[in-house]
């Protein structure tokens, strides 16, 4: 049963690297990626990037035509406690996302920008 | 630098680019069968070296052309005191846009001897096409792009071309439609600045 339900974990962004059970989403965000434009995406991985350029926005309208925006996903597991945060970067375009980058951080690298 | 009517084409480049290689071609191979009939060598070097040299220029002639268009284009608009800060360089068409001088200048790769530098208040209209047709599973686009209609002509500028399909949400379109929003936002911008 825990072999088949960590090849299912695989493919399920939301569930806990630790104990495989499903996370819950305990915080939306929505961000502004005000130094990366169409035709100019640089790919970072790092935290403190994006701690340091992020800009919190309320809706996707907000953001002008050709910047990258950010989603964030703050997720907790309520049977271990474990926390991850997961960003997808992508470019919005019309009603449509061009998805760039997801990236998972699920060691407290952006436990300080929280 | 010209102020006048926007051109696309230089007709006497473009027919000159297309057939003057064929002209010498011709001429070089009349010469290698006329006076040195019976001269190897020298027919040799008079058939070979003028078709290379006119296959070599049909590929890259225009292209070398255009760059040195494009730079000389960026060294007058300085010189003029125009901020060029948002450049889009397509394969048809490189745009220069001094936005808060309410400014365009633009190169043809067509026309390469004359950089056209208007007042954005001259552009009628702007608009992105993004080239979507075809129907169901067939419905795609192959080329987006962005147009300004001046003085009553319009000059397309590609953002994104193939020669294969893509649909409508792949990566490549949504990025030449990105790209083509943001171009028509920055020249109403730059409208709106010209007064």
């Amino acid at each position: 049963m825990g072999f088949f339900r960590n090849i299912r974990s695989i493919f399920h962004d939301d569930w806990c690297s630790r104990c495989k059970s499903q996370m819950e989403v305990v915080r939306k965000q929505l961000y502004a990626l005000p130094d990366q434009r169409v035709g100019h995406y640089k790919a970072h991985d790092d935290a403190a990037y994006y701690q340091k350029t992020l800009v919190p926005i309320e809706k996707k309208a907000q953001v002008p035509t050709g910047m990258y925006a950010c989603g964030m996903h703050v997720y907790r597991c309520p049977q271990c406690g474990h926390q991850a945060v997961k960003l997808t970067v992508f470019l919005p375009v019309r009603d449509e996302e061009k998805v760039e980058q997801a990236l998972y951080f699920e060691d407290g690298e952006m436990d300080a920008f929280l | 630098m010209c102020d006048g009517p926007v051109r696309k084409f230089n007709f006497v480049y473009l027919l000159a680019y297309i057939f003057v290689p064929i002209a010498v071609c011709a001429l070089c191979i009349g010469i290698a069968f006329g006076p040195f009939r019976g001269v190897g060598a020298g027919a040799a070097v008079l058939t070979v070296v003028p078709s290379l040299a006119s296959i070599a220029w049909w590929v890259g002639g225009g292209r070398f052309l255009y760059s040195r268009a494009k730079k000389r284009a960026e060294a007058e608009l300085k010189a003029q005191g125009v901020n060029a800060n948002q450049i889009f360089y397509s394969r048809g068409w490189s745009v220069f846009v001094d936005v808060a001088g309410g400014q365009v200048g633009l190169v043809s790769f067509w026309n390469p001897f004359k950089i056209f530098l208007i007042p954005a208040s001259r552009i009628q209209k702007t608009w992105v096409d993004d080239g979507v047709g075809g129907v169901a599973i067939f419905k795609g686009s192959n080329r987006v792009s962005f147009l300004l209609q001046v003085d009553n002509s319009n000059v397309r500028v590609d953002t994104f071309t193939s020669n294969q399909r893509f649909a409508p949400n792949s990566d490549h379109i949504l990025t030449g439609i990105s790209k083509a929003d943001t171009w028509v936002e920055i020249l109403q911008a730059a409208k709106q600045n010209a007064g």
